[in-house]
């Protein structure tokens, strides 16, 4: 991998949240969403973020956008630490990354127009002097979301849309500031089946064609075959296992992505009586979580090391990483 | 479709759209009608009567001893079916006087001067003011000329000063020997009790009559040779200009105006004040959390045992105080009130709205996301309630009046109330004197009421179903 053309940088970073108990008490637990992550992106890749409810992935998510500030470990953007860059400092960086989360009907004010909900970000960075340009740049961006003729859309309240169009817009105020990251929170969940693939579709083409390196997060594997280069399958506040979507679709080796896979609905009417293996249990509480493997009260496969102490990860195939001691090396 | 046209015109119209709903409601329509009338008034009279006049004229008493006392508004003729006199001032002018050279160098003046008197009641008060200069005191002597050229004589006065004065009614010989006159007259005694008016405007006959026609009077004096003397009957009447007097002869009219503008301002000024401070309080106290709003919190919860009114009655008894600083102790007291807790509420509700976190990713400040973001989100509902609040502080600021504890330079519909009650309007009869403030207070308050709860209407269109 060539240091040139890496966008980001994740070093065991970790997010904890406190919480205190009592009002003068002093003893403080943490939930630890998200708990040593480690992984790079390249620019204009994109890389998949999988994983259950309450996995840590929407907080991995928001802290590499330094929504929230991490607990430990290290972001490099383009090479530059920003793990505690004050917010005051951060302008910069949010002109390079951008998000585009899951509900589309919270994510803009209802008292903006979408042309005032897109002008927004111009006007905070100021990149954009003149009213004209402005404008310019925001029938631009709605013509880059296919949301066409613009003036029917531009002085719509969003109320007046549909989630899909929503959807759309946020895209387009994602890519406003002309990033270099966006991290898209399930873009498509809360979308009708319909028009699902539409969105992500649009999201695919622009990711490659204005090379934006793109962090896809979903709990639905079916969708990142389709999307994106890489995948990362997340455990609570874990990352389990790292390959290439690709090699983690075909080649799964954690058993939980083995239990993600099994569990993803299947198409073929012949299978619809075959007994589906799913693990028994629900992931664990992440208030101060032991010390072990995080899924190992759940694994078909587990052992004693398991629950003793918390594997490595372990490279069982040449790019392919795995969070088990089943793949320790003898 | 249609209605998603009809939404987005309403809303492209900003506030000229929102004066346009307002507008749609009758209810609203008076009450618009009647904010303009009271604006009007307010403006006229700031025009009309300068402050520094206004209240240099409040407190002075010179100003009006030509009013009758206590007297009732003209209109009320319309209840009592007959005319009510007005105050008549008839003037003797050196000038005009017929003066005769005496032997020992010496003048002997005499005047006569006529006035018409056709009301259906008795004045209430008859005041000589003289306006003389002298070597030596003038002898005085007056005379009555009724309308049926009977000359009754009146007094014998000494002037006291070159600036006398004469109450005619006050005196009792003088009521006395008309009383006399009277039953002489008709022959027995009268049902009435002759008091001078009486004495000198009724017919000769055992009911109050008055006798109308025109009347003279004579004045007759020896004077050294540069003496001047200049006088005024003033015959009060019992009715004066559009609201009466009060018991200083003041006209009820200039508290009247000069209450609105008063009133007006500081009902408003309190009302946004108090409305935009809470506001911005309880979005910071919402938003920042932490410490910030521990302590606000605090000290509403600790603002909201306190009185409200013992401490504005302290400090107004304590400090002499004028209306500005009424409407700042009032606001301090107000912003921190339990509606604090309720914006800060919403906002911690709108601080976890997706979009708020959107803006945060697109590098929005804290103080845009505050004034752009949270604010014109909370408004709609804050404004109705503002405006529904402005009677609250023009009937606080009454009350403080009513109290003896308002500004005590500026005339105000609540001093006026105060004096009406330490004066025993209502015990004896002078409805006028209370009702017209109140009349004043009510009105205030029935336009912003309207328009408050029309604006109310439109923010929370439930309401509508009501």
């Amino acid at each position: 991998m060539n240091s040139d053309t890496r966008l980001l940088e994740l070093e065991d970073l970790r997010k904890w949240f406190e919480i205190r108990r009592g009002f003068l008490s002093s003893r403080v637990n943490y939930v630890k969403a998200v708990d040593g992550v480690t992984f790079s992106l390249e620019e204009g890749k994109a890389v998949s973020l999988v994983g259950e409810s309450g996995s840590g992935k929407t907080t991995l998510g928001k802290t590499i956008l330094r929504l929230y500030e991490p607990n430990g470990g290290r972001i490099l953007f383009q090479g530059k630490d920003i793990t505690h860059t004050k917010v005051k400092d951060l302008k910069w960086y949010r002109r390079m990354a951008s998000l585009v989360q899951q509900d589309p009907f919270g994510a803009f004010a209802s008292h903006f127009t979408v042309f005032r909900a897109l002008e927004e970000p111009l006007l905070i960075h100021n990149t954009v002097k003149s009213r004209e340009e402005r404008a310019e740049r925001v029938f631009k961006a709605l013509e880059e979301v296919r949301l066409t003729p613009v003036e029917d859309f531009a002085y719509k309240y969003p109320h007046m849309l549909s989630g899909g169009q929503l959807q759309r817009v946020a895209i387009a105020r994602a890519i406003i500031l002309e990033p270099r990251l966006i991290v898209a929170d399930e873009p498509v969940s809360m979308l009708d089946a319909s028009v699902r693939i539409e969105i992500l579709t649009l999201l695919r083409r622009l990711q490659e064609r204005l090379r934006l390196g793109v962090i896809y997060i979903t709990h639905d594997l079916a969708t990142t075959r389709f999307f994106s280069e890489s995948a990362l399958i997340m455990y609570a506040g874990h990352v389990m296992e790292k390959a290439s979507t690709r090699e983690v679709l075909r080649n799964p080796l954690h058993p939980y992505t083995k239990a993600l896979l099994i569990a993803t609905p299947d198409p073929n009417p012949q299978n619809r009586s075959r007994f589906k293996e799913v693990p028994p249990g629900e992931p664990p509480a992440l208030v101060d979580p032991p010390k072990n493997c995080r899924f190992s009260p759940r694994c078909p496969r587990a052992f004693d090391k398991c629950f003793k102490e918390e594997p490595p990860e372990f490279e069982a195939a040449p790019g392919h990483w795995v969070k088990c001691w089943l793949y320790e090396r003898s | 479709m249609g209605r998603l046209k009809m939404s987005s015109s309403k809303r492209v119209g900003g506030l000229k759209g929102v004066l346009h709903e307002v507008l749609s409601y009758k209810s609203a329509v008076i009450g618009v009608a009647i904010l303009l009338f009271l604006i009007v008034l307010s403006v006229y009279t700031m025009v009309t009567i300068p402050l520094p006049e206004a209240i240099q004229a409040w407190r002075s008493s010179e100003a009006w001893s030509r009013n009758p006392r206590n007297a009732q508004p003209e209109w009320v003729e319309i209840f009592y079916g007959k005319k009510l006199p007005r105050t008549i001032i008839v003037p003797l002018k050196d000038a005009d006087a017929t003066k005769v050279l005496l032997e020992d160098g010496r003048l002997a003046a005499s005047w006569t001067v006529y006035f018409n008197y056709e009301y259906d009641d008795f004045p209430s008060e008859i005041v000589m003011f003289f306006n003389s200069s002298y070597s030596e005191k003038p002898a005085v002597e007056f005379y009555w000329i009724r309308p049926d050229g009977e000359e009754v004589f009146l007094k014998k006065h000494v002037l006291r000063r070159p600036d006398d004065r004469l109450y005619l009614s006050n005196d009792l010989s003088l009521e006395l020997r008309l009383e006399g006159l009277f039953e002489n007259k008709v022959g027995g005694k009268p049902s009435f009790m002759v008091t001078v008016e009486k004495g000198l405007f009724a017919e000769y006959s055992l009911d109050p009559r008055v006798l109308k026609g025109r009347y003279g009077i004579r004045f007759e004096t020896t004077l050294e040779k540069n003496d001047v003397l200049n006088a005024e009957v003033v015959i009060y009447g019992s009715v004066y200009g559009l609201a009466g007097t009060d018991h200083l002869r003041r006209p009820l009219l200039i508290g009247l105006l000069w209450g609105t503008p008063i009133a007006m301002s500081f009902g408003l000024t309190s009302a946004i004040l108090t409305t935009v401070l809470s506001l911005i309080i309880g979005t910071i106290s919402g938003w920042y959390g932490g410490k910030i709003d521990l302590v606000i919190q605090r000290i509403v919860e600790i603002n909201a045992v306190l009185p409200f009114l013992p401490i504005l009655i302290m400090l107004t008894t304590f400090y002499r105080i004028d209306l500005l600083i009424i409407l700042l102790s009032v606001v301090v007291l107000s912003i921190f009130s339990l509606g604090i807790k309720g914006t800060r509420i919403l906002v911690m509700q709108i601080k976890s709205y997706p979009y708020i976190e959107a803006a945060q990713a697109y590098g929005a400040s804290n103080m845009r996301l505050i004034l752009f973001y949270v604010i014109p989100k909370i408004l709609p509902p804050v404004v109705p309630g503002m405006i529904s609040s402005v009677p609250g502080f023009v009937f606080l600021e009454a009350g403080l009046s009513y109290l003896g504890l308002g500004d005590p330079f500026l005339p105000t519909w609540g001093k006026i109330i105060n004096d009406a009650q330490t004066n025993g309007a209502f015990y004896k009869g002078m409805y006028y004197w209370v009702l017209e403030p109140a009349f004043m207070l009510i009105l205030t308050s029935i336009a912003f009421a309207l328009i408050g709860m029309a604006l109310e209407k439109i923010v929370n269109p439930k309401l509508k179903e009501l």
